[in-house]
């Protein structure tokens, strides 16, 4: 069960964080269709940071966690510098957001892969030394468990074996939420993405807002992109996100655009992303038997089935589904 | 807002689809991230020089460079495949005092067929009189190029021979010579000791979907090792043996969960064989405190998890063949395929930085010898030979 719930964590943590990047542009009233390009550019930049940091000896595996946050830090920073391009050509050239989103989808791999085969002479961009997990990975003495000690339910899952990141990014989550529905800048930046004209006439910047959003956004995106390569890519960075940026996109549309809606959209597409891969090694009950592996069922049904439930339950949920009204429309202060 | 929705919904619909385009693309060699040349095998060309400090480029009096590489796709600096196969004509062509030239098609990553040609094209008009193919994706360039350029000799790394016109009943072209590898000996070796150094339970995840042969035959061979340990050793060992996520040759999130789930229920060491695959293995090992088997070239110290290689002898097989060139025995190879092996010394684990501590070096060199000679042999044949029934002492759980 253990085990289930860990896995399940890997693939909601990147969706969580990065859907909340996408909810954070669409309420400002910009579409940001570059999330998987600004996930990948984080990826790359966090790599890159972790890469240059351990080869000029600035950090030891002692002080791996402090180097966690910062490399977080860092590609949120670049994640949200990245989609200052998406802000210009939306907000200030007015230009057609899904477009230029598309292209800097298209700019980022071509960009990353350009400068990791620069630097590394081949295509993928790794740690100077070790493994993600050896170095960022929370194990029992970072919590001063002896090696034999049995754990409990709740320190065997959500203690040991997790990265730091995890947590970070839920309270990142939570907070960012709490600021967009319950304070009065919250309420102003939604009011850009659901009628600027009134917002402007109420004495709010709507460029600025907009611009906030999307760099926020970009943050986030960034961020989420380098959880993503730390905890299932070994820390690598090879110009991709698997499409996580999409899949991020249709979690936040699945999810309504509402924060807990969409927590709820990245765990079941995590749970059966993870059941799709690991049916046949997960011991639901604890009894040593792998249910699921005894059903016969071919891998091919199970591997599908993140795809099937995301379509079942949007057939079911989308007729609420309600976005943002202003979203996509340039704002303009001469139309009304 | 539809709108939206259709560009999205187009954009996934474009991304599945180059997913596939890729997988089924992608037969290639597996390119491993991380390694040097081998520097167990014994070769005598190779004492003194360091094919390092041979620079990659070099600038010939007349223009002309007798020796092409060329590669397939990914990098010259592959740290694997390409590399691997440069470094034996660097060294090669450095000992005989040879000019030597690579080609890296156009397009790289995503080079086609007619990428490809135009390499060899390239090379065979600036004077090569020999043309290094390294990978099995080289097989219709080579073709076309083959037949056109009758003058210059092509050599296909991991190939199989070239036919005219491509079909096999007509006789093979007499200007390529083509090589691959005893894998499954190599992969009989990691097998082999993994068990005798106690492990009981044991994972095999390979790329290529199962189409492609050398990781086939890596597998095949691991799985040989293990039944054979396994008897002397009078014991049952588990083995799971997967093909699943492996067909693009990377690292996914899926697989590493796959992995996790055996580290997880007792798998104590998973032979991983297929390019960048490896990071999500060493992922899942570094997370379980598990091992892992690496491939093609000594991957120790890409992470701390690996406790042994199954090697090939990428280096080696340019040298054999170049010197086949050189000392007018071409008429051996040409035309037909060099199956190089344990034999050849092009396969087998490196003994340096050995981690096994309940199967030492000795114990190896002795298992190396009785595979040299033939005592021990190992089947090559996977398409029929991977059959739960052929294992006595393993169970085998294909997943």
């Amino acid at each position: 069960m253990s085990f289930l719930i860990q896995q399940t964590i890997i693939y909601t943590i990147p969706l969580l964080i990065v859907a909340l990047a996408g909810i954070f542009a669409e309420r400002s009233g910009v579409i940001n269709l570059a999330l998987e390009g600004t996930m990948i550019f984080g990826a790359f930049i966090g790599v890159l940071f972790i890469n240059i940091s351990q080869a000029n000896g600035w950090f030891q595996k002692e002080n791996a966690q402090l180097l966690l946050i910062l490399t977080m830090a860092v590609s949120a920073f670049f994640g949200a510098l990245f989609s200052l391009l998406l802000s210009f050509a939306a907000v200030n050239m007015k230009a057609n957001q899904t477009i230029s989103g598309t292209a800097l989808n298209m700019l980022s791999p071509a960009l990353t892969l350009f400068f990791i085969s620069v630097i590394t002479n081949q295509n993928v961009l790794s740690m100077y030394e070790g493994d993600a997990a050896s170095w960022f990975m929370l194990k029992r003495s970072d919590f001063g468990f002896e090696a034999t000690e049995s754990l409990n339910f709740f320190e065997s899952t959500f203690l040991i074996r997790n990265y730091l990141t995890t947590y970070i990014c839920i309270a990142i989550y939570i907070i960012l939420s709490v600021i967009l529905y319950r304070t009065k800048f919250g309420l102003r930046l939604r009011s850009c993405g659901e009628n600027p004209h009134a917002s402007d006439s109420l004495g709010i910047n709507v460029k600025k807002m907009r611009y906030i959003g999307t760099t926020i956004s970009g943050a986030l995106a960034g961020m989420g992109g380098f959880v993503f390569s730390l905890t299932t890519a070994n820390a690598s960075a090879t110009g991709d996100v698997a499409g996580f940026g999409f899949l991020a996109l249709a979690v936040m549309i699945f999810g309504n655009w509402n924060p807990i809606s969409v927590a709820g959209a990245a765990f079941l597409f995590g749970l059966f992303k993870c059941i799709a891969a690991a049916y046949a090694t997960i011991d639901i009950n604890g009894d040593g038997v792998f249910t699921l592996a005894q059903l016969g069922i071919s891998t091919n049904l199970y591997r599908m089935l993140p795809y099937v439930i995301t379509l079942v339950v949007l057939a079911f949920t989308s007729k609420h589904s309600r976005a943002p009204k202003a979203e996509g429309i340039p704002y303009d202060k001469s139309k009304r | 807002m539809k709108k939206f929705i259709a560009i999205f919904l187009s954009a996934l619909l474009l991304f599945s689809l180059a997913a596939c385009g890729e997988d089924s693309g992608t037969t290639t060699f597996p390119n491993v991230t991380e390694g040097t040349t081998e520097e167990n095998t014994t070769n005598a060309q190779n004492e003194n020089l360091n094919a390092e400090d041979i620079p990659d480029n070099m600038t010939s009096p007349d223009g002309k460079y007798e020796i092409a590489f060329v590669t397939d796709v990914g990098s010259l600096k592959d740290e694997s495949f390409n590399e691997g196969t440069w470094n034996g004509i660097k060294l090669f062509a450095a000992e005989n005092k040879l000019t030597y030239k690579y080609y890296q098609p156009a397009g790289k990553n995503q080079a086609t067929d007619e990428d490809r040609y135009e390499a060899m094209k390239t090379a065979a008009t600036s004077g090569a009189k020999v043309v290094v193919c390294a990978g099995f994706l080289q097989k219709e360039a080579l073709l076309k190029a083959a037949e056109e350029f009758k003058d210059v000799k092509f050599i296909f790394i991991d190939g199989t021979v070239i036919y005219e016109d491509g079909d096999e009943n007509t006789s093979p072209l007499e200007n390529v010579a083509a090589v691959d590898f005893h894998e499954e000996e190599s992969g009989y070796l990691a097998g082999y000791a993994a068990v005798m150094n106690g492990y009981t339970k044991l994972g095999f995840t390979g790329g290529g979907g199962g189409t492609n042969p050398p990781c086939s035959r890596f597998g095949y061979g691991y799985v040989q090792g293990i039944n054979d340990a396994a008897k002397e050793k009078n014991i049952t060992a588990d083995v799971n043996f997967s093909w699943e996520y492996g067909a693009s040759f990377s690292q996914s999130a899926e697989l590493q969960t796959m992995l996790s789930g055996w580290y997880a229920n007792g798998t104590e060491v998973i032979f991983c064989c297929g390019g960048a695959m490896c990071l999500s293995a060493f992922a899942a090992a570094s997370a379980n405190d598990g091992a892992v088997i690496g491939v093609d070239v000594d991957q120790s110290k890409k992470s701390d998890t690996v406790v042994t290689s199954a090697l090939k002898g990428i280096s080696q097989s340019a040298i054999f063949i170049l010197d086949k060139v050189y000392s007018d025995e071409w008429d051996e190879v040409s035309g037909k395929l060099t199956t190089l092996g344990a034999e050849e010394d092009a396969v087998g684990l490196p003994t340096e930085n050995w981690k096994l501590e309940n199967f030492s070096v000795s114990d190896y060199k002795k298992l190396y010898e009785k595979l040299k000679e033939g005592e021990i042999e190992v089947d090559r044949d996977y398409e029929t030979g991977l059959n739960d029934e052929n294992f006595e002492n393993v169970k085998l759980n294909i997943i």
